[in-house]
Parts: C-alpha cells; structure tokens; sequence
C-alpha cells in the first residue's frame, strides 16, 4: 500500500500499465459487470416504479417505494431480525471459535484435527441437508429435542420450537452457527500455532498469568485473522436464506422474516416487484456501509 | 446492450467447449427425434384426434402442481406417451411443482420470460392470479360438453373467460382415525351413515373426548401456503359463517360466527394452533398417527400411496361441523391453463394436448383416474366398484360455491396465515380478522384497478 | 507454580469435556442422524420415542428416492444452438441412458461447483494481481465497487437477474447459476490480498529481462499466489456447493436441479417423509464429506492459506 515512495512512471508506461492492469482485470470484470453491476443498476431503476409481474416494467413512482418501506411494520421487523442475526451470530461465532482453537491447538496432532474436521462437518454436509435433518430434531411431535428435553425434565411439555415467537429465531441463529464455525476454528488453530513462542515464554518467564499471556501476547498477533473471520462470518450471516425458506417460511407472525426472504416473498408471492427491488437497494446500502467499515478497520489495523 | 450480448455469447462459447453439456431438456416419454412420420389415427384406435392437427410441432412445458398422481413421474409420462402417439411432433417437458414453492417457481419461471406452456392447477390460481393479470389463454372453445355449469363456472371469470378447462373435481373434508374415536367413545357425537357431525358442540365435545386419551387430536396449521381450504371450511362452518361476500368481490371473514368458531377452537383442548407447520404436513402427521384427525382431507388424499394407503388404523372421511346439520364444503378443481407466451404454434399445440387429454371418453378417464378425484362431466362407468370413491363420493353434494376466485386472492391467503398465526398466540380475535378482511379486500381493491 | 499448574488442568479437564460435548451434541448428531435415519423404516421415524439405533434397516428410503424421478445420466447440446433455434430450445446431440434423478442432480451440482471454482480461481488471481500490482486509472474506484459489492445478498439483484437470464437464453441452465458466482467480487478481494505480498522488485527485474506481461504472470506471479488459489477454490467450491438459493431461483427442471434443490423441492412435496428427506440429505452430503475427510489435510491448509494474508 505505501507506494509513494516509489519513483513517478512515464507517461507510456503508465499508459502499458493501464492497459495491461484492464486486460488482466477483464475476464473477471465481464462477469462482475454483467451478473452484479448492472442488476443492481436495473435494481435501482425498478425501485423507483410500481413494476409488478408481466406488466412491462411499471410507471414511474418516485420515491414511493421507500417511504412505503419505512412505514411498513413487517419490513421493520424483518430488517431488526436480520440486525439480531448478524449481531448475536457474528460475536457468538467468533467467540467460540477463539475458544475452541485456543483449547485445542495445543493438543496431540490426531485430537486436533478430529476436532477441526467435527466442527467443520456441517460446512461441508451443506446447508439443505443440515436444515431438513434440525427440522427433524425441532420436530414439534416426534423431534429428537423435545423428546430429550421432556424426558430430562428440563421442559415440562413438547415445545413447537419453529412454531413460537420465543425461539425460532433463536433455533434458526443455532443451525447458522453449527454451520459458520468450522472455518474460523480452522482459522485460529493455525493462527495461534504461528504465534512466535519467544515471546511467550518471556512473557511467562515474567510470571504473567495464562490470561494474561493470552490478550497481551497471542491476541494482537491473531488479530489480522480475527478481522478476516468478522468478514466472511458477516458475508455468511447475511446467506441464511436457505434455512428460513425451508424452515419457517418467515413465520411465526413474521419473528424469522429477514430482509432477505422478504425481498423473495414480496416478488414472488406478492408480485411487488418495483418494492422488493427498493428493499433489495436499502439492504444494498446498508452492507456496502458495514463492509467499508470493517474494510476501513482492517486496514488501520 | 448488442455490446453485451455479444461479450456474453462469446463467453458463453468459451464456457460451452466443456465437456458436460448442462441441457435444460427433459427427455420427455420418448425421445421425439427416431419418431416416423405420423401417420394419421394409425397408431391408436381408441382416438379420434381432430383431423390435420398431428402435424403440430412444438416444445411445450408442462408444468404440474401435486394434485393425485399429476407429479408421479410414470404417470404423467404414460399420459403424454398416449398423446405422442398421435401428436409425435409436439414435445413435452414436465416441471414438477410442490405447494409449498410451487407458486414462486412459476411466477420466477414468467418473470424469466420462460413461462411453462401448460399448468395444472386450481381456479384461484389459474383464475384469480395469473389470468387476473392477463397471462392465460381462454379456453372456452375447448369446453366439452356435459361438462358441469358450476364446475365451469368456478373456472371463468367476471368477464366471461374461461382460463382453466376442469378436469377434475372433489370436495374437501376433515379424515378422523376412527380407531382412536372408537377407543375414546366418541363416534356417539358423529352421524356414520351421513359422514356428519351431530352439531358443533358434539364435534367439541368429541375432540375432548379424544384429548383425554391421544396427546394432540387436531391443528389448526398456519404455517403458509397450501391447504387453506381445510381450516377456512372449518371456521365457516362451525357456526355458519362465510368468508367472501355472494359475488365474490370482498372478504367478509370478519363475521360474529367465525369469531366464534375461532375462539372455541383456541378453548377446545386437543387442539393447536401451529404456525409450524402447512397443509400437507397435517395430512402426514395424520396418517402417521401423530394426530387423531385432519381438517385438510380428501379423497385424494385418502387413495395415495404415500399418504392414505400408509395409515395403520381405519381413516373415516367426514364433512365439518356445523349446528345446522347442512355442511358447506370447499370444493377443489383441477383443469388445465395454458398461458400465453406469444407463440401461436405453441397456443395451438398446447391446446391440442387439452383437447386430446379431456375430449375423449377414454383418454378423459385415464387422466381423471390419474388424479384421483372425480370427472366434472357424467362419464360412464367411472369408478365402479371403487369402494374408496363411492364412500367419499357422499359427501360431494354438500359442495359449496367455489369463491377462492375472489381477487386478491394470494395476498388475501397470506394474511389469513398471519391472521391465524396471531390468534393462536393469543391476539384478540374480532380484531385479528378485521386487520385480515381490511388487509384482504385492499388487495382486492388493487386487482381491481389494476 | 504447582499449584498454578493443578488449577490450569482442572479447568483444561473442565473445557475439554465441554467441547467434547458441544461437538459431538450439535455438530456431529445431525450428521449420524442423517445417515441412520436414511436407513429407518417409516414407523420408526414416526416413532416420537427415538431409535437411537436402527432396530431394522431398510433400504426403502433410497428406494424411493430413487424411483420418484429420473434423468438421462448426460445431455450434450451443440453449443450455443439455444441462440438460433426458432424456440431457443437447446440442439441435444447426445442423451445419457435414463437413470435415477438424484444421480444426475449430484453429476449437475458437482459439475456447477467445479466449473464455478476453475473460473473463479482463474479470472480472480488475474484480477487479483492487476489490482494489487498495477497502477491503472480508476483502479481504486473498482476497488472500492468490489469492496462495497462483496457482501451484497444475491437477494438484491434477484428480479434483474431472472430478466438477464432469458435474455442471453441461460434460462433454467446450470450456467445462471454459475455467472453469478463467478461474478462475486469475494475471490477478487482475496486475490488481491495475496498478491500485495508479491516483491515489486521481482516483477521489475522479470520486466528488464524481458519477460512479458503473460510470462511473467505465469511463471512468478502464480506460482507465488498458488496457497492463496487454493484457498479460493476451497471456499467458491463450498459456497456454491452451498448456494441454494441460486439454485432455488434459477433451474426448475428435473434435469437441471442440484442436489440440494433437489431434497428442497421434496421436502415441499412429501414434507412428513423424513425417511425419504434423509436419503436424499445422506446422498448430498456423503460424497463430499468422504472427498473432505480423505483430502482434510489440504482442505485445511486451504482454509489457513486464506487467511494468512487475508
């Protein structure tokens, strides 16, 4: 990054420069500038119509679509939904994933890799698969849960987990995390094993304690891996469509609506296609503004 | 946008020079490419297809909802087999479509400009959603005769349209275990000859009964898409209320009798309210013995393989409950639509596959058997001697009128559920319903202007 | 200093039971809970006491799964045709023999997620150099578009897509769920962030050697980036592998599905049938947790590699 110290260029190298840097780039820009930059100009445009289904692209409205956005409950909801996921999964996910590493990079070879290869079981069993077998586990009637919660006493009677306002945010925040945390445990077993030992031992050496050798030593040394975990955690927070589809549908009383299956149903179900497209440009703004910050973070770092 | 397409085809040129082909075709009941030039009427005696058409040619897509057998692979293809033997020309790929995301697959299929040609499905979406929005084709002209008034009624619009030719028909009606009523004493409060409840208070009082020995005797799902039928027959009929006005244009669930109904359900105890699960999951749960009956049954339901037929007790089809003794049931239609992609040959060869399909007696038969229900016209010897058909086929005179044309109808359904969802979490009921019937008939305003 | 170190074991003991538990409790049950439940009878399943165990295996739930739908095993198409058909219907050359859909929904998803990757991994370690390597006009603005699109939900963009789609005739392919993929900017970002460690004083002494842009890219750059390409592949492989929602949106027809799309669409159908759910959720998951555990040491030197400049 620190370039300014190097020499100016001519002005025909810097033109061979160009060229060379725009011929590298291209094939990756077709395909970034033909499937995500211009749906999302098109996106633009279609949030300012009434655009609906076979009606050739709607009559232009405005800003009609937002402000109707911002004076809609569910899409309120849906939008403090997705913030709860975000922030309740993305702490939780590298919270544990720290405490795991830090348990088990110090372990016998074989234990730690059986440990990485458990927690990263869901990742690879893939989404679908790990929502349909928790659906079965949450089953209201003859789900493993319930049967071993009622049998322990630890709830009185079955619990319609996907069905009650109390937890089926929460139960679809649970399946999210078994399937975020294999990569940052992955992560932070190799992170901490590349932490320099000299340092360590010196800090031992001066009788500081484990915690402390851990937040004044190791911490600043993995905390380039800690912010690369924050982004692709957040990048995985946002992509839980899968499990809310086929879970809940958005249900109870809209308690798993994320802007994200909003966007889906309001298209699809409701045929507001000008109005999911102006969710879809606030949704839009909101991570560009989240991923500059982070990105901003990262580099001061 | 020439630029582009033209940057996006030399790619996809360069993409197409490996190895695996991903082709988006099916192969269809036989592969039409060996097939010898037709030859009229030669091939199958039973026909009497429509001189000159067998040298229609065209790609169609046939798109089909769960209805019977309508999804079975072997079925459907022995179907379009029939119809290849005649029509060699004319080539059809099956989409097969779910109830719970069936309707985003086709509404993303015309967004996507690649509409299926043929659907199979009911009049609230054939009618009242896609033909509403001036998608369908009228199929007036296809019209059998015999076919009944009010079956083909149910499929034509305000202005006169038909956009779904009916192929078949049932009533809706609740199944109960009746080996679990037996054992809890309550087929007392049930009249068996009839297949009727005594009254609405017998009913309740029957669900107590069961409750006292079978953990969970009925749900009230409210978990979205399919199946509404079931619990809005329920609601209706306990103490006769109604969901839409007579001509079908505005909601009108809101009444005193539904409020009712809804706040005796939500008392009764062996019922629940569940927001997590839909229709077709009642009837699994059902037939697996989990609930002691199912307010989404029919017939259909009861004939198949991998519903009715998996059930290990007697399953007893009954009407719903109502004080008067004179049920009102949903009834369910199923016909073609055919929708308009600007393609006359296809239009023609798609209606083609219709009329070959419910013309003929025979081939009528074959595919109303495929569905499971009943024809919607008189055809002889139809189910003789199916003891199934004739002990359901009781209840079809308590059939009502069909108004899930009203408009607005998906969003309507959709704040039913939300409706429902909240009233079982304890919501005020007359308040809930008039939030639903004002949410509903804003929609229903909308379609009308729009 | 004993003391210290009695203290430090009996909370290690303490950790280590409890990750034990989580681990084998929420991550490892569902899992075993797949595998033997594919093989329970109905009854079984139903069954709201559990079989811990099967009492009975069976194979009727792959029976099932196997006999609902079928496919031909391949279809080759002459490229392109779908642009000069009257129709845009593909010209199909060669059909595979029919055999049980789910095979040919596991052939589709591991070619969609291969391809993906192979383009990927190309067109972002070139874009990756350019961007941290060379000093072009309007590089920090595509940085910054890249940046700001890395995050976007495919939700967003949806409705323009589906229209895109049918007008470049990619409707119902495998390939519209593949461009956009590869056109996520994540592998960009990566590459670029691997390349940032490449030494400009290697580039410039290839450059007064003579080596050209091409040249030099293949035989000092790539070699260079190679653990970050690795990386990538693992991650775009999983993520589409994982991309149901793509897949939800695009491919309908029972040729085309995926694997996941494939148990998605019968769970909408045959929703209670859990027998038949796990079958399907074995069949899409086994394989590639087998290729994970026998390649597992790769995989996570991948994974690591990512982040080591990440």
């Amino acid at each position: 990054m620190a370039k300014a110290n190097q020499p100016p260029m001519s002005r025909a190298l810097a033109r061979r420069e160009t060229i060379s840097g725009y011929l590298f780039m291209l094939p990756s820009l077709i395909f970034f500038f033909v499937f995500v930059v211009y749906p999302m100009v098109m996106c633009v445009f279609t949030s300012l119509t009434d655009a609906t289904m076979a009606d050739g692209g709607g009559n232009f409205i405005g800003m009609t679509n937002y402000v109707n956005l911002f004076q809609d409950e569910i899409f309120r909801k849906a939008l403090v939904n997705t913030v709860i996921i975000v922030v309740v999964s993305v702490p939780t996910v590298c919270a544990f994933s720290l405490w795991v590493g830090a348990c088990i990079y110090k372990m016998r070879d074989w234990a730690c890799s059986a440990y990485r290869v458990i927690f990263y079981l869901p990742v690879v069993t893939g989404s679908v698969a790990v929502t349909v077998v928790w659906k079965w586990i949450y089953h209201y009637y003859n789900g493993v849960l319930n049967y071993v919660g009622t049998g322990l006493g630890l709830w009185e009677k079955n619990i319609n987990w996907l069905g009650d306002t109390k937890f089926a945010l929460g139960c679809i925040i649970l399946i999210l995390f078994t399937t975020s945390v294999g990569q940052p445990i992955v992560l932070y077993v190799s992170a901490l094993g590349n932490v320099d030992t000299t340092l360590i031992e010196a800090a031992e050496v001066d009788g500081a304690t484990d915690m402390q050798v851990f937040w004044k030593v190791k911490w600043p040394q993995i905390m380039p891996t800690t912010l690369y975990i924050l982004v692709i955690t957040t990048i995985n927070s946002f992509q839980c469509f899968a499990l809310i589809q086929l879970l809940t549908s958005g249900g109870p009383k809209h308690a798993t609506d994320t802007v994200m299956y909003y966007i889906y149903y309001s298209a699809f179900t409701l045929y507001k296609y000008g109005y999911a497209n102006a969710m879809g440009v606030v949704l839009a703004i909101c991570i560009a503004i989240l991923s500059a910050v982070q990105f901003k973070l990262a580099k001061s770092e | 946008m020439k630029m582009k397409k033209l940057i996006a085809g030399a790619l996809a040129m360069a993409m197409a020079l490996s190895l695996v082909a991903c082709g988006n075709k099916d192969s269809g009941g036989q592969s039409g490419s060996q097939t010898p030039p037709p030859t009229t009427g030669s091939q199958s005696g039973s026909q009497t297809p429509s001189s000159g058409g067998n040298d229609l040619s065209a790609n169609l897509t046939l798109a089909t909802y769960p209805v019977g057998k309508m999804t079975d692979e072997t079925v459907i293809k022995n179907l379009i087999a029939d119809f290849n033997a005649v029509y060699p020309n004319v080539k059809i790929d099956v989409i097969y479509l779910d109830y719970s995301n069936g309707d985003q697959t086709v509404n993303s299929m015309i967004e996507g400009k690649s509409a299926p040609d043929l659907i199979f499905e009911g009049p609230e979406r054939l009618v009242a959603n896609w033909g509403a929005k001036g998608l369908m084709v009228d199929l007036k002209d296809l019209l059998p005769a015999g076919t009944y008034d009010v079956t083909s009624g149910s499929c034509t619009n305000a202005a006169g349209a038909m956009y779904e030719l009916p192929v078949c028909q049932t009533a809706h009606c609740m199944g109960i275990n009746k080996d679990l009523f037996t054992q809890a004493g309550a087929m007392q409060y049930i009249n068996e000859d009839t297949h009727t409840w005594k009254s609405t208070a017998d009913f309740l009082k029957a669900v107590e009964a069961v409750a006292a020995i079978h953990p969970q005797v009925g749900v009230v799902f409210c978990g979205g898409q399919g199946g509404d039928q079931g619990n809005r027959a329920l609601v209706t009929n306990m103490y006769g209320g109604h969901y839409t006005n007579d001509t079908f244009t505005r909601y009108e669930a809101n009444c005193p009798e539904n409020v009712k109904a809804l706040e005796a359900l939500r008392d009764v105890n062996g019922i629940e309210f569940d927001p997590g699960i839909v229709g077709g999951d009642e009837i699994g749960l059902f037939c697996n013995g989990t609930l002691a009956m199912a307010t989404c049954w029919n017939v259909g339901a009861a004939q198949s393989d991998t519903q009715g037929k998996t059930a290990n007790f007697e399953i007893f089809p009954m009407a719903f409950p109502t004080e008067s003794g004179d049920p009102v049931l949903q009834g369910g239609i199923w016909g073609f639509g055919i929708f308009n992609n600007g393609d006359d040959a296809k239009i023609e060869a798609a209606k083609a596959f219709v009329k070959f399909m419910t013309e003929d007696d025979a081939q009528y038969a074959k595919i109303v058997e495929a569905t499971g229900y009943w024809p919607t016209r008189e055809v002889p010897g139809m189910y003789e001697g199916n003891e199934i058909m004739t002990e359901y086929g009781k209840l079809v005179p308590f059939m009502g009128p069909y108004y899930q044309i009203t408009l607005g109808w998906p969003d309507a359904r959709t704040a039913w559920w939300n409706a429902l969802q909240r009233i079982g979490d304890g919501g005020d009921v007359q308040a809930e319903l008039d939030q639903f019937v004002a949410e509903a008939n804003a929609a229903a305003e909308a379609a009308e202007a729009g | 200093m004993n003391t210290g170190v009695k203290h430090r074991s009996v909370y290690q003991t303490v950790t280590m039971i409890l990750i034990a538990i989580i681990a084998v409790v929420i991550f490892l049950f569902p899992l075993y809970w797949i595998v033997t439940g594919s093989f329970k009878t109905p009854t079984a399943i139903n069954n709201s006491v559990p079989e811990w165990w099967p009492s009975e295996w069976v194979m009727r739930n792959f029976n099932e799964l196997f006999s609902k739908r079928s496919a031909p095993l391949w279809e080759l198409h002459v490229p392109l045709s779908e642009w000069f058909t009257q129709d845009n219907s593909q010209i199909v050359f060669s059909t595979g023999p029919t055999v049980p859909a789910a095979i040919r929904w596991l052939i589709n998803t591991v070619f969609m997620s291969v391809t993906a990757m192979i383009i990927t991994c190309v067109t972002a370690s070139l874009a990756g150099y350019a961007l941290a390597k060379k000093r072009f006009a309007g590089r920090a603005i595509l940085f910054s578009l890249i940046v700001a699109a890395m995050a976007l939900p495919k939700q967003v963009i949806l409705i323009p897509l589906l229209r895109e789609m049918s007008n470049l005739h990619l409707s119902d392919t495998i390939w519209s769920v593949i461009f956009p993929i590869v056109g996520w900017p994540f592998g960009v970002f990566l590459m670029k962030q691997f390349s940032e460690s490449i030494p400009g004083e290697i580039l410039e002494a290839a450059r007064i050697d003579g080596a050209g842009e091409v040249k030099t890219f293949t035989t000092i750059v790539f070699p260079m980036i190679k653990p970050g390409v690795g990386a990538l592949a693992i991650f775009t492989f999983i993520n589409c592998w994982n991309d149901y929602f793509m897949q939800l949106v695009m491919l309908r027809g029972t040729n085309v599905l995926t694997m996941p799309l494939g148990i998605a669409k019968m769970q909408g159908e045959f929703g209670q049938d859990y027998g038949l759910l796990m079958a399907g959720a074995a069949l899409a998951s086994v394989p590639i947790i087998i290729v994970f555990l026998a390649f597992q040491k790769y995989f996570t030197q991948g994974i690591t590699m990512g982040a080591v400049k990440g």
